[in-house]
């Protein structure tokens, strides 16, 4: 038995993680917040230098044809320095969808683009005043003429100004709720009306697009029509996997803010560290951040397997991180004091983030209901 | 990342697991498991327990050949503890003996002292107990106040040890005795001894706790006495000899984490057995949120245990993050049978004879609160990870 990861993959943690630090770390965030994406696009560039991009794509589409593992150091790193963007979504969500359903077509159109960073792809799923699940989707996928035609709304798309295609969950079937939706793959078109929108997490960008009459070619279907809810499942397996290493690597960066500044303040008279309502406090904080890490590690190492706890795993590990992601980053700001609510320390960052997270693409209760059904319970 | 065991694990597992059917008290497989009440009874059957593991090859695993051990690997030791909590094994009467002292005495032990201790504590013939906490020595075990004193050639033992487990049944005692002081440097000054319980000096008290058991005692010391064969390391050097102990206990944690998960699956059918308003209790959402929050917190404090133990096997040693681990399956145990007892409804207060389930789930309830104070209470485990993991500075006063 072997519970670690091997010594390539730490070795490749620390390239990613100079290359990070080189940026700023949670500077990348922060010019995201003022709109300004010149440095998250140049990481991006040489995510893909490095090879992260193509980490678990087949060789026969220009990638490593290496496992949802190999990615974890990554995703770790760009968690612990919250890296916006899509990279997530694009090689954690849209590339294990296409390896399972899609074409050989839509394969070769695809694969070696996001292999190379050529193409960068957000995912567009939950609707206006809807929740992500099967009734809550509306937006309209109808074949008119030999060719299809979407209306409709879908809100809280990331990053959808840098987005070069986006991967679209719709309805093509009004009769039956869970099997009559479908996923379609377009490139960014001028058909789109994307308009920004105001979060609270500044460092992600969410946009709501509308869809008037947008002609969607049949090609740009992924899979079989109407199985679209079937097939996502089996990349919010791959995502969730993937999320729970960026929230790793974030809550680390959390557990290591509150420790050192814990070290540094001194209140009456020496280190507030030395206070057991402060220490216990952080050390709450180390463990939780270490359970998340093993449920993560095993999570991403059985969402390649055949295992019975495959699904159970993966989700478990998902709602424990969201969860644990928003106590720690709470804390963090209250170990910090005054300083911890301003605009100047990172704290809000987290914060921010982890509630972000808490509700993406699904709740914590519509998962923990996913990991009791899928032990059969 | 490899979950898989090796051929010669798998065939140590088949080896193991054959040895128990065998030679399992009769009926114990099929659920015939009750123990003595009577303490004498008790005592005389888990010892003989404890001879027939012996003869069978299995009482120290991990002790090296040559001291009637088989060199276990920590791997083995970890499938010895799943295999023991499959079959829900009576409990090693002798654990301490047999993985904390006898583990010290081959690690520090004289010749004479190996020679005279270690077949016993394998045997059963000689059970051992511990001598640590006081009624003024709890966390700060430095405190202890017992005073052992040359007089001619012999050492004469005052004062009074309490959460003596196994105090009542014990023949020997791993003793912590004060032989010199030290206001500055509390740590010094402490001499182990191997006191004989069975002397006019020694007398034991059971303590009887919340759940009625007797799992500890009280034992008072009036001039017992004791030589100079009987000191483990040297005079003064004790709290030494005590580290050294501690690091012997490699894998107990292992198996109080399988222990738990069993008991996570037994909560799991529990909810399945039990009905409000005629459906079964595991259909109702907030019940399927709070089992899907258990499994994984169950699930991560077995994986965070893979993850250090195969840190452990790397380094050689355990380091100071495997204090995350006792911390949290103490924890975890607590609420999983707080929970297992909610979900009982009103009736989950009954006891004994008239519990409305498995009664074990109210005794598991009532010990679940000594497990986050004994062996290091929670707050002890915190300092510990906030100051040797994290690199906290040490509270005031240490």
């Amino acid at each position: 038995m072997d519970f670690s990861l091997t010594e390539e993959q730490e070795m490749f943690r620390g390239h990613i993680r100079k290359m990070l630090d080189k940026f700023g770390g949670t500077q990348l965030a922060r010019e995201m917040i003022d709109n300004n994406p010149e440095n998250l696009k140049k990481v991006y560039t040489t995510l893909a230098e490095l090879g992260c991009s193509g980490i678990n794509i087949p060789e026969e589409y220009d990638g490593m044809d290496l496992d949802a593992l190999d990615l974890v150091p990554t995703f770790e790193e760009m968690g612990r320095s919250l890296v916006p963007g899509l990279f997530m979504e694009t090689s954690a969500l849209v590339v294990p969808t296409l390896k399972k359903y899609a074409t050989e077509e839509q394969k070769q159109q695809y694969l070696p683009a996001v292999a190379s960073g050529e193409k960068l792809v957000s995912f567009a799923a939950l609707e206006p005043f809807n929740d992500f699940s099967p009734a809550g989707i509306q937006c309209t996928l109808v074949q008119q003429d030999g060719q299809y035609v979407l209306n409709g709304t879908k809100t809280l798309v990331p990053e959808a100004e840098l987005a070069d295609a986006f991967l679209i969950l719709v309805r093509t079937n009004q009769e039956d709720q869970e099997d009559g939706l479908s996923l379609v793959l377009i490139d960014k078109t001028e058909g789109m009306n994307i308009e920004k929108l105001s979060s609270f997490d500044e460092s992600k960008h969410v946009a709501k697009i509308e869809f008037n009459n947008l002609v969607i070619k049949e090609d740009q279907i992924i899979g079989e029509v109407d199985k679209g809810w079937m097939q996502l499942q089996e990349g919010l397996l791959y995502f969730n996997a993937a999320l729970s290493s960026y929230i790793v690597g974030a809550m680390e960066s959390v557990v290591n803010m509150a420790t050192e500044y814990a070290k540094i303040r001194e209140q009456f008279g020496q280190a507030i560290g030395r206070f057991q309502a402060i220490k216990h406090s952080i050390v709450n904080m180390k463990v939780n951040l270490e359970i998340a890490r093993s449920l993560s590690h095993y999570a991403n190492w059985v969402v390649d397997t055949d295992e019975f706890d495959r699904e159970a795993a993966v989700y478990s590990a998902r709602t424990y991180a969201t969860e644990k992601f928003i106590e720690v980053s709470a804390h963090n700001i209250q170990i910090h004091g005054g300083i911890g609510i301003t605009e100047e320390i990172d704290c809000h960052l987290f914060v921010k983030r982890a509630r972000y997270y808490d509700q993406y693409l699904g709740s914590t209760p519509f998962y923990q209901e996913k990991v009791v059904s899928s032990l059969g319970w | 990342m490899d979950f898989s065991f090796t051929k010669k694990e798998e065939k140590f597992r088949i080896e193991l697991r054959t040895w128990l059917e065998a030679n399992l008290p009769e009926g114990w497989l099929e659920g015939k498991r009750d123990l003595p009440e009577d303490l004498d009874e008790y005592s005389r059957v888990l010892r003989a327990w404890q001879n027939k593991l012996y003869e069978g090859g299995w009482a120290a695993i991990a002790w090296p050949k040559e001291y009637g051990g088989r060199n276990a690997s920590l791997m083995e030791e970890i499938i010895y503890h799943q295999e023991m909590v499959r079959v829900k094994a009576p409990p090693l009467i002798n654990y301490i003996g047999i993985h904390m002292v006898g583990p010290t005495l081959i690690d520090i032990g004289t010749d004479e002292q190996k020679e005279r201790y270690l077949k016993k504590i394998l045997t059963g013939e000689e059970i051992w107990c511990q001598g640590y906490s006081e009624p003024g020595a709890g966390s700060d075990l430095t405190g202890l106040k017992t005073r052992a004193v040359k007089d001619g050639d012999r050492w004469l033992i005052n004062g009074q040890k309490v959460w003596t487990s196994f105090g009542h049944v014990a023949d020997k005692c791993f003793l912590l005795t004060r032989t010199s002081t030290h206001p500055e440097k509390k740590h010094r000054g402490i001499t182990v001894f191997m006191m004989d319980m069975h002397q006019p000096g020694v007398e034991t008290f059971p303590i009887v706790q919340m759940d009625g058991h007797k799992d500890f005692n009280e034992v008072y010391m009036t001039d017992a006495g004791a030589t100079d064969a009987d000191i483990v390391g040297q005079v003064d050097s004790g709290w030494h000899v005590l580290i050294a102990l501690m690091l012997h206990e490699r894998t107990g944690i292992g198996a109080e984490l399988f222990t738990l998960e069993k008991q996570f699956n037994d909560t799991v059918e529990l909810a399945q057995q039990y009905k409000v308003n005629g459906k079964p209790l595991i259909e109702n959402p907030l019940v399927r949120q709070k089992l899907a929050n258990f499994y994984a917190r169950v699930r991560g404090s077995l994986l965070n245990y893979y993850k250090n133990l195969t840190t452990t096997i790397k380094n050689g040693q355990p380091g100071a993050e495997t204090s995350i681990d006792k911390l949290v399956v103490t924890e975890l145990n607590q609420a999983l049978s707080a929970f297992a007892v909610e979900i009982q409804g009103h009736q989950g207060v009954l006891f004994d004879k008239d519990a409305a389930a498995d009664p074990k789930w109210q005794h598991l309830f009532l010990a679940s609160f000594g497990q986050t104070i004994g062996g290091g209470t929670s707050e002890v485990q915190r300092n510990t990870i906030g100051e040797r993991v994290l690199g906290l500075p040490k509270d005031m006063g240490r």
